[in-house]
């Protein structure tokens, strides 16, 4: 029981992860649910918070999330989503500040507490266009410019469909610009929480260097008119003298086409 | 011209279908809830009922073309709701004076009359902002606008998008509704753990009538759409929250709007989802159809006081439109919820099984819990649905 005690509070310092937020909002419930008058709101922004963060670290609740849904130690976190915890501490923070103002008896203490909220709220949390997975947007579609334009030389002719093998990086977006583009293995092979096996992801992306003949031999089994392999890639040969041809070059990428395929078929 | 012809569609899909569809059912709402923000919520969630209705029939009783059927009979409903609406337009307008306020009187300010008459409750009516609270308004949406410009702005990675924002476009291209595996690109049976989520084909539906690739629908024209829409819920939070003094509530929201923006303390948050994956049906969970469970919950609670009188009488519940219009908008929004997401229709049970037991404390009446048992059908539906397509 401890042990599972000690995988939900894990998991909820991952949740707030900077810890002055779930401070915040603990600080809140509690001011809540002794200062508040209004009893509805005393109880669901004061008690019901601290009721669901109980529950989240009772094992438990835990050992009955997990049985009953399949990813149960993957989603668990979002017991915490029951919590309003915006409007929890949003309505204490203004009750503050207006109980300051009150006592002060002066307008101006109602704009520096308000300030001061707001720089707290942003110093002790992180801005979201700051995070990692965030840049600026190549296009309207949000997605790399490259993939685009990879796409735009093997996309078909309207009506049909070619199969093409993308480096694992760029596999995610294919599919988001066309979907008359298809592909021998997607994201499914990237995801770090499923193991499938896919045959031209064993020869494409596992090894340090390529083997060709293995390489083509699969990409044949499966069906693709295509391979769009990185110029830094390692490769023992030159999968020209295995019946492909450069059809174009974006970026680092040099698209591949299979020339033994009937173009038409 | 296409330019402007997509810009006048979603116009008209997302913002005058749904507020058309608002004003044919708000005589559900009592008289000062009848205001345009809260007649958009009413509008937006009957026509995602009908969305989820006609798609998710649509996707599990035609093998060819689903979604054009969908589309269609979607169309055809919408529009027939529609001129309902406008008919009701014009028989308020006819004896409202043809004022404005006859289609929204929760707008209503309260008159001097009001001030003077001892029944009539002035927290109720719309407030005249002093000037401290019109300067936190506009920081406010000042700050909206910025959230709203980034989302355009700047692009977030999320893996999901390879599944989700893929079924869109696949039905908007290939006229199918989640019967093509969108990472490969082969056919495949129904994919139940995500098919009943039918927001992917709503936006996929929003895509096509407005001939805008599905891909820029979500990542560009739904937080557009939406992040007004989640503050829209949080503002009614803070109209009850701060129902005496309301000149409150633009400093409340400057406070959440901030915790949105700086919520990012970990991959895992309601604020995180918000801004970096808007489109996705979790997203839409966590910050739209919680909150409005809450802001439901909220509401009845404010009335509980009165409602505890009333329903000392035998059948008063259902009779009185206060009473029972809470239920049917939680009704709505449980339906939305599955179609967001399949976990939606479970922990929002939750979240209204947890929140019955605090509205049962303060009515303090067992009555409460026929309204909720009521409002919970749509969940036990779609759970009866899921199950059977995941057994058969």
């Amino acid at each position: 029981m401890f042990g599972i005690f000690m995988e939900c509070w894990v998991s909820l310092k991952l949740y707030f992860g900077n810890p002055l937020h779930g401070i915040l909002l603990l600080l809140s419930a509690i001011y809540l649910a002794i200062a508040e008058k209004d009893l509805k709101k005393r109880i669901i922004l004061g008690f019901l918070p601290l009721v669901v963060m109980a529950g989240f670290l009772f094992p438990v609740t835990k050992i009955v999330y997990v049985a009953v849904f399949d990813e149960g130690s993957d989603t668990y976190y979002r017991l915490l989503w029951l919590i309003p915890s915006y409007v929890v501490t949003g309505y204490a923070l203004v009750k503050l500040i207006v109980t300051l103002e009150n006592l002060m008896k002066k307008t101006f203490v109602l704009w520096i507490c308000l300030a001061a909220s707001l720089i707290l709220i942003a110093a002790g949390g992180s801005l979201v266009y700051c995070n990692r997975y965030m840049s600026v947007a190549e296009n309207a579609y949000h997605i790399p410019q490259n993939v685009i334009d990879i796409c735009d030389i093997i996309s078909p002719q309207k009506g049909s469909r070619v199969r093409a093998a993308f480096p694992s990086e760029l596999v995610h977006f294919v599919r988001q610009y066309d979907t008359d583009i298809m592909m021998p293995y997607g994201r499914e092979m990237i995801a770090t929480q499923w193991d499938y096996y896919n045959p031209v992801y064993e020869v494409m992306e596992k090894p340090d260097e390529i083997k060709a003949s293995d390489l083509t031999a699969a990409l044949r089994e499966s069906g693709c008119d295509y391979v769009i392999l990185s110029s830094d890639r390692l490769i023992d040969e030159d999968i020209t003298s295995y019946g492909y041809e450069i059809v174009g070059s974006v970026d680092k990428y040099n698209i591949y086409q299979d020339t033994t395929v009937d173009k038409e078929g | 011209m296409q330019f402007v012809l997509s810009l006048l569609s979603l116009l008209l899909w997302l913002y005058i279908v749904p507020i058309l569809a608002g004003i044919l059912f708000n005589f559900i709402l009592p008289r000062d809830k009848r205001t345009v923000g809260i007649t958009f919520i009413l509008g937006f969630l009957v026509s995602m009922a009908v969305f989820e209705i006609v798609s998710i029939g649509a996707m599990t009783m035609v093998t060819f073309s689903a979604f054009t059927y969908c589309r269609r009979i979607y169309i055809a409903v919408m529009l027939l709701l529609d001129v309902l609406g406008v008919l009701r337009c014009v028989q308020l307008f006819k004896r409202g004076d043809n004022r404005f306020q006859c289609l929204f009187p929760g707008e209503v300010h309260a008159s001097a009359r009001d001030f003077m008459n001892p029944r009539a409750d002035t927290a109720m009516f719309r407030p005249d902002y002093p000037v401290s609270s019109l300067v936190m308004w506009g920081l406010f949406f000042a700050v909206i606008v910025f959230q709203m410009v980034m989302s355009v702005v700047m692009a977030s990675f999320d893996g999901d998008d390879a599944y989700y924002v893929v079924q869109s476009l696949q039905a908007q291209q290939v006229d199918v509704m989640n019967t093509i595996n969108p990472y490969l690109g082969i056919s495949t049976s129904l994919d139940i753990r995500h098919a009943l989520a039918v927001i992917t084909m709503w936006i996929a539906f929003i895509a096509r009538v407005s001939g805008i690739h599905a891909t820029i629908v979500n990542h560009v024209v739904m937080p557009i759409f939406l992040i007004p829409l989640v503050y829209l819920v949080y503002v009614e939070i803070g109209r009850i929250l701060f129902r005496k003094r309301q000149a409150l509530i633009p400093m409340f929201m400057l406070i959440i709007s901030f915790l949105m923006m700086f919520g990012n303390v970990s991959i895992y948050t309601p604020a995180t989802f918000f801004l970096m994956r808007t489109w996705q049906g979790k997203a839409m969970v966590a910050n739209l159809v919680f909150p409005m469970i809450f802001w439901i919950f909220l509401w009845m609670m404010e009335n509980a006081a009165a409602l505890r009188e009333r329903l000392k009488s035998p059948a008063s519940l259902f009779t009185r439109r206060e009473e029972w219009c809470g239920f049917v908008m939680l009704a709505l929004v449980n339906m939305f919820s599955g179609m967001c997401s399949s976990m939606g229709v479970i922990f929002g049970s939750g979240l209204i099984a947890l929140l019955t037991l605090v509205l049962l404390f303060i009515s303090r009446n067992l009555r409460v819990l026929a309204g909720t048992f009521l409002c919970i059908i749509p969940n036990i539906i779609y759970l009866g649905v899921y199950f059977s397509i995941f057994s058969s």
